[in-house]
């Protein structure tokens, strides 16, 4: 049983801390996780701004990377979504592609989807005794469906007080390249994100995606709030750490 | 003058005439086939069935009906007999100070002899040899009077299908309308409604079928709902049993 | 404001509409207003789903058959009076609409809403012509006087507010009028039905047309669409040549979804079933009915299967109240008749020739997706997105920059060492920049990024650089997966491979 992890290109540079979370998580099931380090990016910046063949470029190293895996674990709803959703198109003129494509797609989860569907785990005996609110990701619950995972395995931690976002379904306004060339409107959105999250009072604000925590994370700390920005694997595995 | 005008209005309609054929075997090159000359199969036509099925009894439509209209903001009563409705219509033509009405040339309105109940009151009936201008009189009309060929309990509407002794103007112009419905024309859905025009019409529908569902709104200014913007901001569902 | 694409650019505009605090807010409530309406709508109903699977069937079909259904529709109308007539592009409708008016010698004109009609820029040619064009519309009226485009599909003027109308108001009546939405009302109501009953010609657009009986559906609150095609003696109406639909049976559908989808409402208070001009027996409704089919770029999406399903939109203008960047910015910002997520593919759909232009607008969207999710005929707005960025770049219009920057990260990351030793760079490259733990530098490419946030400096080792380490660590402990679980695996592998 080969369980690979496809650590995306953000948590790779930026945040490694959240795959190592994944994977200490994962290796106390017993689940042992493998890195084939041929991967580098699902390559949705490029995918996002039109570049397509900039995009399949990227996508060949994953499909590579995961060609003999069972199971393939992200950290990211919309990696996973973009492999799910956008692969089949990339690749629609390539036939050979298109089978390994479908292949990956058969294989590959997010990290929540993992837990709770395949290893059927929702309750890791975590306990985190603060106010947390959620930020559901667009992609990860638009192209993926990821709806209540997330919930399920938060609702289960002792002591986690779980507040709910207002307006919570509202993009951060990430959108990878879009909050470069858009900047100003991606600002205007983050901005109300942030006073959504503010309004929570939560101590922690977690989520899915990297993306979007480090642009909601971004602009809390250019406001200067000290709200704890964290990925769901993350705060499971500190809540595993401080089990009673 | 005339003449010349009429003849660019046919000069078009012949130009368009000739070119329909190019127009449309364009629109089939486009999705890669010639054109069709069959009627193509088509399951999915009107509502889903779950739909079809939901049917309610004549009471209980009276009721929907009712309650969606005044939600909407118009007036609604229900009336045993012809002389309750009569009443009640003289009542409110008085209440409002009405001067002009105009109704419907129908029997049943002509059975209400709201005339005699009115006497101070010019009623303009919608005939289809009337010598005045119609369109003129609705305009100047307190009160709009029509009998609605159906009524549809789901969303509160009213159905009234124009003609010669039933003008469209008489709902549309003054500024109060009166919608006298028949209890058993009330039905559940506007799928039914849709089935009765095409056994009644065929293809042939009259020039305007309106669905109307309460006073005419806008809140076009700054979010604020405004009633009576052009349509009459003043309506009554008057629902006569039997 | 002109559909500025050309002298301004969306992020031009974008900031123009950041600031005005007071359309920002105004568009906020409104968009929030009418979400929050359609899901009570959507709730009361039930089953939306499976209603929108039908809308969108239905939709598909009627696009699938086009020639049949329009070749139906045209026979019908016909046969009860309707003048038909084609209009491949613009410039073809106003040519048709000036002759028909030219005909009838008519001075004054009166419109209902119709977005088409916005595509023609009809009411420029009128006025050159000396003929008055007024919208009726009170939302169009209002911006009519303003001298402005519709900032919303169905609620065009929620960027002015009540004093601004009645500034506007004010100066047709001649008087002040006071900041007083029924006086307001009120005055619209009276002067524009005065313009009703003097007009030649009524113009409006048309939500569907029914192609067994040859009929115009036209759906309205005020009663002005009603007003448009009741007294002018000639009625003219444009007809976007998708908006067909078989049946009247199909219409129930079609008027299940649209208003709920739009405002909320269950119907709105107006649904005219129109079939053709007046009857030799009526004493009103149009004397003479034109209808003319536009095409203006719409026959250019069918063949397309990438494209082919938005000609299924039924202008509900649900994507336009669900769209993050559409609630801060409004519909000015997209530039064009068509705003919102329907709007960003529209416009350079409709003017793929000049996609330099029309494509920018393309690239105000974060791809979030509400978009399909509130469509209620389920239009995949944000995958087109990305398609018609695909193109944007295969045309090579970004600029040579991009291009590069581009090029540079294909190279980067179709090879793991090169992406490697791209992380191992920007760590020492970000070593002057770095205060904290974070970036807060704001030039270059990270101006627009860090004007909002402080960036995470890149750590000290990336996760592949430590896994060798971790990796280790981990085979040391021999955690061994409990059965039921390695049996759950096992199971998902066998029905995978079918075994």
């Amino acid at each position: 049983m080969k369980v690979s992890l496809f650590i995306t290109c953000l948590s790779d540079a930026i945040y490694p801390r959240v795959g190592e979370a994944m994977v200490r998580l994962l290796s106390s099931y017993g689940v042992k996780v493998e890195f084939p380090e041929v991967q580098t990016c699902c390559g949705q910046p490029a995918l996002n701004s039109g570049y397509w063949d900039a995009a399949r470029a990227s996508a060949k190293t994953l499909i590579q990377a995961f060609e003999d895996s069972d199971f393939v674990v992200s950290p990211s709803g919309s990696c996973t979504g973009a492999i799910h959703h956008y692969y089949p198109t990339l690749f629609k003129d390539d036939p050979v592609m298109l089978q390994k494509v479908q292949d990956l797609i058969a294989k590959t989860y997010e990290f929540s989807q993992f837990l709770v569907h395949v290893l059927g785990v929702t309750d890791l005996g975590a306990h985190f005794p603060q106010k947390v609110t959620y930020h559901p990701s667009c992609h990860g619950t638009r192209l993926l469906g990821i709806k209540e995972e997330p919930l399920t395995l938060l609702r289960n931690v002792q002591g986690l007080e779980l507040v709910p976002l207002p307006s919570a379904e509202d993009c951060c306004g990430f959108g990878g390249t879009f909050a470069v060339k858009m900047a100003e409107i991606s600002g205007a959105m983050v901005a109300e994100k942030v006073d959504h999250v503010l309004e929570t009072e939560a101590e922690v604000l977690v989520g899915m995606d990297m993306g979007c925590l480090m642009n909601i994370g971004g602009h809390l700390h250019h406001r200067g709030k000290p709200v704890r920005v964290m990925h769901l694997a993350e705060l499971l595995y500190e809540g595993v750490k401080q089990r009673v | 003058m005339i003449d010349r005008n009429d003849g660019v209005i046919r000069e078009l309609v012949e130009q368009a005439k000739a070119r329909e054929g190019e127009f449309l075997d364009g629109l089939a090159r486009r999705l890669n086939r010639g054109r069709i000359t069959e009627a193509p199969q088509h399951p999915f036509r009107g509502a889903p069935d779950f739909w079809r099925g939901y049917e309610l009894s004549g009471e209980q439509r009276v009721e929907l009906f009712m309650k969606n209209w005044a939600s909407l903001g118009g007036v609604v009563q229900r009336f045993a007999d012809e002389d309750g409705l009569s009443d009640y219509i003289a009542d409110v033509a008085l209440s409002l100070q009405a001067k002009y009405l105009i109704r419907f040339d129908h029997p049943l309105l002509e059975g209400l002899e709201l005339e005699n109940q009115l006497p101070e009151v010019e009623m303009t009936v919608w005939q289809e040899d009337a010598t005045e201008d119609l369109k003129a009189k609705a305009a100047g009309a307190d009160i709009g009077i029509a009998v609605v060929d159906y009524a549809i309990a789901h969303t509160g509407t009213v159905v009234v299908a124009s003609g010669g002794n039933r003008g469209r103007s008489v709902s549309l112009l003054p500024t109060a309308f009166m919608a006298v419905i028949r209890a058993e024309s009330i039905r559940t859905r506007m799928g039914e409604v849709m089935e009765e025009l095409q056994k009644r019409f065929g293809h042939n529908l009259p020039a305007g079928v309106h669905f109307i569902s309460g006073p005419s709104r806008s809140a076009d200014i700054e979010n604020d709902l405004t009633i009576g913007v052009h349509g009459p901001g003043i309506v009554y569902a008057l629902i006569l049993d039997n | 404001m002109s559909h500025g694409g050309k002298a301004t650019t969306v992020q031009d505009r974008a900031r123009v509409a950041l600031n005005d605090d007071f359309l920002r807010n105004a568009v906020k409530f409104t968009t929030e207003k009418l979400r929050s309406q359609k899901r009570v709508a959507t709730d009361e109903l039930g089953n939306w789903e499976e209603w929108r699977e039908r809308a969108r069937a239905i939709r598909l079909h009627t696009i699938a058959h086009l020639d049949y259904y329009l070749s139906m529709f045209i026979e019908n109308a016909r046969a009860n009076g309707t003048h038909i007539h084609f209009a491949q592009d613009a410039q073809e409708a106003v040519e048709i609409t000036m002759k028909i008016a030219e005909a009838k010698e008519a001075k004054s004109v009166v419109k209902s809403k119709s977005m088409v009609s916005e595509e023609l820029h009809i009411n420029q040619a009128l006025e050159a012509a000396g003929i008055e064009a007024v919208e009726t519309d009170l939302g169009e009226y209002i911006i009519q006087l303003a001298g402005e485009t519709p900032s919303h599909i169905i609620i065009p003027a929620i960027h002015k507010n009540k004093g601004q109308v009645a500034e506007l108001f004010s100066e047709v009546a001649g008087e002040t009028l006071p900041a007083d939405t029924k006086i307001l009302a009120g005055f619209a109501r009276a002067k524009l039905r005065e313009k009703f009953l003097e007009a030649e010609i009524g113009i409006t657009g048309c939500n569907f047309a029914i192609a067994e009986t040859g009929s115009m559906v036209l759906f309205s609150n005020e009663g002005n669409a009603r007003m448009v095609t009741t007294v002018p003696k000639t009625q003219i109406t444009y007809m976007g040549m998708e908006r067909i639909i078989p049946s009247l049976d199909d219409l129930e559908v079609m008027a299940t979804m649209l208003p709920r989808s739009a405002t909320g409402q269950k119907l709105t208070v107006y649904m005219s079933v129109i079939s053709g001009p007046q009857r030799e027996a009526d004493s009103d409704g149009p004397e003479e009915m034109h209808i003319i089919i536009v095409d203006n770029g719409r026959s250019h999406q069918l063949g397309d299967p990438e494209f082919q399903e938005v000609l299924n939109c039924i202008r509900c203008g649900a994507c336009l109240n669900v769209c993050p960047v559409y609630r801060h910015v409004g519909g000015h910002t997209y530039g064009a008749v068509y705003s919102g997520p329907i709007g960003a593919v529209l416009t350079p759909r409709l003017n793929k020739d000049d996609l330099e232009t029309s494509g920018e607008v393309s690239m105000a969207s974060s791809l979030c997706g509400a978009c399909f999710e509130a469509c209620p005929v389920k239009i995949p707005l944000h995958d087109m997105l990305l398609y018609i960025r695909r193109d944007y770049v295969q045309e090579g219009i970004p600029s040579k920059m991009e291009q590069l920057a581009f090029k540079a990260f294909e190279h980067t990351v179709s090879d793991h060492k090169r992406f490697k030793r791209a992380v191992k760079l920007g760590r020492f490259g970000q070593m002057p920049l770095v205060q904290g733990g974070v970036i807060r530098a704001k030039f270059g490419p990270l101006k627009g990024w860090n004007s909002y946030r402080h960036t995470p400096a890149l750590p000290a080792q990336s996760f592949r650089e430590s896994w060798r380490a971790l990796d280790a660590e981990l085979q040391g402990i021999n955690v061994e997966m409990e059965a039921d679980m390695k049996q759950r695996l096992q199971e998902i592998l066998a029905k995978r491979r079918g075994t």
